[in-house]
């Protein structure tokens, strides 16, 4: 539960997003980092529907890289 | 990966270096930690004399044994529409043969018991059930209790309340070397726990253990830093509290989520499966926040059972979880206990060290 996935934000609804990461969408609560600055386009670590903490581009494609590693080895 | 995988290859390089002349014992305390390192099959490319512990990672492997079972019994005989995330459906409790086990035999059984992935998902529930009463069980430690205080506070329908097995995650490893006997050397700490609660929660570790500890993040990279950073500070005999995951980890974490906990919760002693009660390691609902309490809403009758509150017969959980064995040297693991028929919560969940262990491979020698 505590690995988090990194969403890029596509809309934003006062404290609710709409969040996409690999073409799924999800809405995903801003409630904890109300006070940071957020814009269409930002990236953010996703846990159970919250958002943690605002992360960069580069920062999200290294966790999907891993993500991605983990989800193939568990198939294998 | 290849970017990462070249930092990771420079990050193990390093260590390699390193003139290690004894062995070491280092404690991660995070399932995600630990499902990194036996996905990427870390522990294989490292140094013999460097050992990696699963330590006190999964809050569904420590929930208590009596919350189950009330959770069972809020689906069962109040029969309320009874809510948890996924991994908590499939945790054994100790029940007489015949008797309903599991959320998930209680499911089966006719009872109105649903996974959610998120909090959000459990509000939507109690709204569109408005005539039903609705339990969210809770296990987890601050990166889902957190969330859960937000839920509260934004407004739940009356509806919904909350059986709360939530843990504090640092109380736990503070006990392992407050007794004494912890053969640790050093410390890995948990990378979203510490994005909510602050680096500096773990400065204890170097400041009154005189550990090396450093916090890492989840990629193979973030993890062999702070492994060589921990490492380097044993070598050099001054250990400190190192942030290797500063993309998210800031020394004092995300303010507005603590002061959302801080409203919420209280901290309370709590029962950890397997292992007894730790001082100050539970979230308790505060004041006014207690109106949304299940046991203060609902009376649950609970029965007597034979080893009520214990760990499944011949389950080594506890001592898994403390770090005092390897998953596979369980005699259960791999032979009667596989994730498809699960023995003990620690194969159950995602984040059980048995679980990820057999995920990555690991077979009974
Ligand atoms: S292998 Fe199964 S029985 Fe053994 S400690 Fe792990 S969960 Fe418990």
């Amino acid at each position: 539960m505590c690995l988090g996935i990194p969403m890029q934000i596509v809309a934003i609804d006062r404290y609710v997003a709409t969040c996409e990461a690999q073409g799924v969408q999800r809405e995903v609560s801003l409630f904890m980092i109300a006070d940071t600055d957020l814009a269409v386009g930002d990236y953010v670590m996703v846990h159970v529907g919250y958002a943690l903490q605002k992360m960069t581009h580069q920062d999200a494609r290294t966790v999907w890289d891993l993500l991605d590693h983990i989800i193939a080895a568990g198939a294998a | 990966m290849s970017e990462t995988l070249h930092t990771a290859q420079t990050w193990l390089a390093r260590i390699r270096q390193l003139p290690l002349d004894r062995p070491v014992a280092v404690m991660n305390v995070c399932g995600g930690h630990e499902r990194s390192l036996a996905m990427l099959g870390l522990r294989a490319v490292l140094p013999k004399s460097i050992r990696i512990i699963p330590g006190p990672g999964c809050p569904v492997c420590v929930c208590p044994e009596d919350d189950l079972a009330d959770a069972i019994t809020l689906a069962t005989a109040n029969r309320v529409i009874l809510v948890a995330f996924g991994d908590m459906l499939r945790v054994p409790i100790n029940a007489p043969k015949g008797q309903i086990r599991s959320l998930a035999a209680a499911r089966e059984a006719g009872a109105d018991v649903r996974p959610v992935a998120s909090p959000q998902e459990a509000v939507a529930i109690a709204h569109a059930e408005p005539r039903r009463e609705v339990v969210f069980f809770v296990a987890g430690f601050e990166t889902t209790s957190a969330p859960v205080a937000a839920m509260l506070a934004e407004g739940v329908p009356d509806n919904l309340t909350v059986l709360l097995a939530a843990r504090l995650t640092w109380p736990a490893v503070e006990m392992l070397l407050r007794d004494g006997h912890s053969t640790l050397d050093a410390l890995i700490a948990p990378g979203h726990v510490a994005t909510i609660m602050g680096a500096n929660e773990w400065g204890f570790i170097a400041e009154r253990y005189c550990l090396p500890v450093a916090v890492a993040g989840f990629t193979g990279e973030s993890l062999l830093a702070a492994l060589y950073s921990v490492l380097r500070q044993s070598i050099q005999g001054e250990p400190f509290l190192d942030n290797c995951y500063p993309e998210l980890v800031t020394a004092s974490g995300n303010i507005e989520a603590q002061r959302l906990l801080a409203e919420v919760f209280e901290i309370i002693p709590a029962m950890w499966r397997g292992i007894g009660i730790i001082p100050d390691s539970g979230f308790g609902l505060r004041g006014p926040w207690q109106r949304y309490d299940a046991r203060l809403r609902h009376v649950i009758r609970t029965e007597s059972r034979p080893r009520a509150g214990e760990m499944p017969p011949g389950c080594d959980c506890a001592a898994v979880v403390l770090g005092q064995i390897a998953p596979d040297h369980c005699r259960l693991y791999g032979k009667a206990c596989i994730p498809s028929h699960p023995i003990g919560p620690c194969m159950v969940s995602d984040e059980g060290a048995c679980h990820i262990w057999w995920q990555a491979g690991v077979r009974p020698g």
